[in-house]
Order: structure tokens, then C-alpha cells, then sequence
């Protein structure tokens, strides 16, 4: 029976699956893990050797092509950060605007005795002796020679020329405005003048007041210049010499004249000319 | 007629610049005035027999546009263009000079008359502010800037009045 079953083909096969089971059962059980390494590792090196080549030998006639997608990619992309930083600036601008036209319309309610018309400053004086802006809203708009002008600050002037579009306006700090004033404290008038370098001062203040330093000046409305009661500036100081008859100061006006960008017209006042009563 | 058409567009180019970016550039309380230099750098670059024409239209829109009465531009104008033939024919080889030399001399006669205006309408002046805040800045701005309007002015000259030809 054994001699029928040892024949030399089944021994042939019972000592290979002897030799495979024993090889599996050296490499599953770690071994073979130093023969393994160390055949594989120059498998490995000449595998990683030819990919490298491979890879810079297909770099070599594809990257051009890559370069020329990436460089199309490139100045698309360009544009539209360009075109988004424009809008991003033109969306600021009109940020700014509407701060300032909100300003100016609750200003607008809080003051309801008054018509308005907003506008926006287009342009400034060349002569660099006068104070003038120009705004964009003339006699189409219902303006008139002579109406006053105010910001959500105080006052900015009156109206000193007009075209069907666009008026100029003259400001209190021109050398040429005068402006009637009362102090809140004292409780006296005062007029204000302009000056040539766009300063103001506080004039014809009486030698007897007691006008203080900070204290705020409000249109009085004499002379039908200006309506009353609109904030014009703050005493900085205030100068007495003997034998005169007035005060003199120095006034900071609310408004920044230099960063005038919107302003609103009054158009219910009608303001007086007394020019021909001026002797 | 060209040159006149191209002069008058740069004018009012100018003043629209002056009137809205210039006006603001400010040294104390003096500024430039580029409608002026304009003026100044094409008078010497324009050789045209009715260039005075233009001057006078020039000087009539700059009246109307600014607070001073019309008479002071149309005077500083007209001595510009009075000024710059003779320049043009005595400092032929230095143009730059010339334009140096007009600016320097019309800004102190718009100043002058400026001051004179004034002081006619019975404005309360301090001379010494006005000549050191007002009148010596804006001196100053007209000369530094005299010479890139003087040279884009002779740009554009170039192709208003090409070499050989007088209008």
C-alpha cells in the first residue's frame, strides 16, 4: 500500500508542496525579511531610477503646453483680481458717498423748519487768494443767487453765481464773507470775517464781554445773510486791546473745508440785499 | 486752425485738472495754477498771427469760471502772450529758460493784482500772510511744476504744429 502510494512522481510533488509551505511559512513568519530586502532593494533602486527619467523625459515634452495653459490661467485671473480691486474701490467711493448723504439727510430731518437740495462739490476756486467751491446742481434745481449752504456740521456758505447746472458757492472763510454772529454763552453778537489764507476771526465783539474761550457761535441772522441759528464755529481765542471799541478772536470753524465733498442748499430762504442801504 | 482747436481743448483740459486736483494741492494756502502755465508753456510754442485771439478766449472762460472779475485774467493773459514773442524770438535756444522766466514773472502779476483787487474792495488784508502764506507757496508750486507742463506742452506742440509750418 505505501509502496503504491511513494511512487517517485506523488514524493516529486509531496517535497515541493514540503519545500513551498516551508518557505511560506519562513516568509509569514519574518524570516525571509533580510533575503527579501535585500534582493528587492536594487529592484527598487533601478524601478526608481527609470521613473525619475521617465518623469523628467515626459516634463521635458509636456511642460510647454502646461505652461502655456498655466500662463493663459495666469493673466485670466489677473484680470479678474483687476476688475474685482476696481469694484472694490468704486464700492468704497460709494461707501463714503452714502455715509455722507445719510449724514446729510438725518441732518436733514433733525432740522425739518428747512428745504434742501443736496449736492456734490465738482470743483474749487483757482485763485488760490479766494475761497469759492463749485457744486453740481445750478438754477434747474431750484437754486438762487444768494441761498445758504450747510453741511451736517454747520454752515459752509452762500450761493455766489449760478449756471442752469452747476452754482458757486462762497465760503465763510473767503476774505470777502462776513457773517453775523451770535456767542451762546455771552449771549452777545459778534460778526465773523474770512481772511485770504481761508482762517476766520470773531470781529466787533463789545470791549465789556466776557466772551469765553470755547464758546459757541451760531448764525444771528441780522443782515438776512444767513438764516439764524446755524452752527458756525468755537472762540480758539480772544484779543483785547486798549482804546478800542471791539473784541477781536480767533475762530475753529466746524466744517472741514478742505474735505468738502456734499453740502445741502436751504431753498426756503430768501436772503436780503442790503447792499443799496449801505452807506 | 488745428493748432487753435488742440490749444483750446488742452486749455479746458487744464481747467477742469486745476479746478478739481490742483486746487487742493496746497503748500500754507497757496496753490498752482496749471490753466496759467498752460497758457504760458503754449504761447511759447505757438507762433500762430492770431494766437492772441485764443488768449483772449482763454483768459474770457477762466473769468468766468473763477471768483475774480474777468479783467485780471484777460490782463495776465494778454501780457503772457505779449511776453512770450519776445522771449521767443530772444531765447530761442533755451525755451526752458523762457518758460521759467514768463511763469516766475506772470505769477507775480496775477498776485499783484489778486492783492490789488482786494484790497480795491476794501477787504481787511494782512500783507504779510498773504504775501508768505498765499503768494510765495504759490510761486513756488508754478515754478516745480512749470517744467513737466512746459514739457508735455511741447509734446503735444509737436504734433499741432508739425516742423516748416505756420498757421
Amino acid at each position: 500500500m505505501i509502496n503504491k502510494l511513494l511512487t517517485p512522481k506523488n514524493l516529486r510533488n509531496l517535497i515541493i508542496i514540503l519545500v513551498v509551505a516551508g518557505v511560506l511559512f519562513l516568509a509569514i513568519s519574518g524570516y525571509l525579511t533580510p533575503v527579501f530586502s535585500f534582493s528587492v532593494s536594487p529592484l527598487i533602486s533601478a524601478q526608481s531610477w527609470l521613473s525619475q527619467r521617465y518623469l523628467a523625459f515626459s516634463d521635458f515634452f509636456n511642460s510647454p503646453r502646461d505652461m502655456a495653459t498655466l500662463r493663459a490661467q495666469n493673466a485670466q485671473l489677473e484680470i479678474e483680481v483687476a476688475m474685482l480691486q476696481s469694484e472694490i474701490v468704486a464700492l468704497q467711493e460709494n461707501l463714503a458717498q452714502s455715509d455722507i448723504l445719510y449724514t446729510l439727510l438725518d441732518f436733514a430731518r433733525t432740522n425739518p423748519e428747512h428745504e434742501y437740495v443736496a449736492a456734490t462739490v465738482i470743483g474749487r476756486e483757482i485763485s488760490p487768494f479766494l475761497q469759492y467751491i463749485i457744486i453740481d446742481k445750478g438754477s434747474n434745481d431750484g437754486l438762487r443767487h444768494g441761498m445758504p449752504v450747510v453741511t451736517q456740521q454747520g454752515l459752509v456758505g452762500r450761493i455766489d453765481a449760478l449756471i442752469s447746472d452747476a452754482a458757486r458757492i462762497q465760503l465763510i472763510t473767503d476774505a470777502n464773507s462776513t457773517v453775523n454772529v451770535k456767542l451762546q454763552t455771552a449771549g452777545v453778537e459778534g460778526l465773523v470775517r474770512g481772511s485770504v489764507t481761508g482762517e476766520i476771526t470773531l470781529d466787533m465783539v463789545p470791549v465789556d464781554t466776557d466772551a469765553q474761550i470755547g464758546d459757541i457761535l451760531m448764525t444771528s441772522g441780522l443782515g438776512g445773510t444767513y438764516p439764524p441759528n446755524i452752527f458756525v464755529g468755537q472762540v480758539l481765542t480772544m484779543q483785547s486791546k486798549q482804546n478800542v471799541l471791539f473784541q477781536t478772536g480767533s475762530v475753529q470753524p466746524v466744517v472741514d473745508f478742505s474735505n468738502l465733498s456734499a453740502v445741502l442748499v436751504i431753498t426756503n430762504f430768501d436772503s436780503v440785499d442790503i447792499s443799496p442801504l449801505v452807506p | 486752425m488745428w493748432s487753435y482747436l488742440i490749444g483750446f481743448a488742452g486749455f479746458l483740459l487744464t481747467a477742469v485738472l486745476q479746478m478739481s486736483v490742483f486746487s487742493q494741492w496746497k503748500i500754507l494756502s497757496g496753490s498752482a495754477d496749471i490753466v496759467l502755465l498752460f497758457v504760458i508753456a503754449w504761447c511759447l510754442q505757438d507762433r500762430s498771427k492770431r494766437l492772441w485771439l485764443l488768449v483772449i478766449l482763454m483768459a474770457g472762460i477762466a473769468g468766468t469760471v473763477s471768483a475774480l472779475p474777468a479783467y485780471i485774467p484777460i490782463i495776465v493773459y494778454l501780457v503772457v502772450y505779449r511776453v512770450s514773442r519776445l522771449v521767443q524770438s530772444r531765447l530761442m535756444q533755451s525755451p526752458l529758460l523762457g518758460m521759467l522766466v514768463v511763469t516766475f514773472g506772470a505769477t507775480l502779476l496775477q498776485v499783484f493784482l489778486n492783492l490789488a483787487y482786494l484790497f480795491v474792495t476794501r477787504v481787511e488784508l494782512n500783507f504779510s500772510d498773504a504775501l508768505v502764506e498765499v503768494a510765495l507757496p504759490s510761486v513756488l508750486l508754478n515754478m516745480l511744476l512749470a517744467i513737466p507742463v512746459h514739457a508735455i506742452v511741447r509734446e503735444i506742440a509737436h504734433y499741432a504744429f508739425p516742423k516748416g509750418v505756420e498757421a
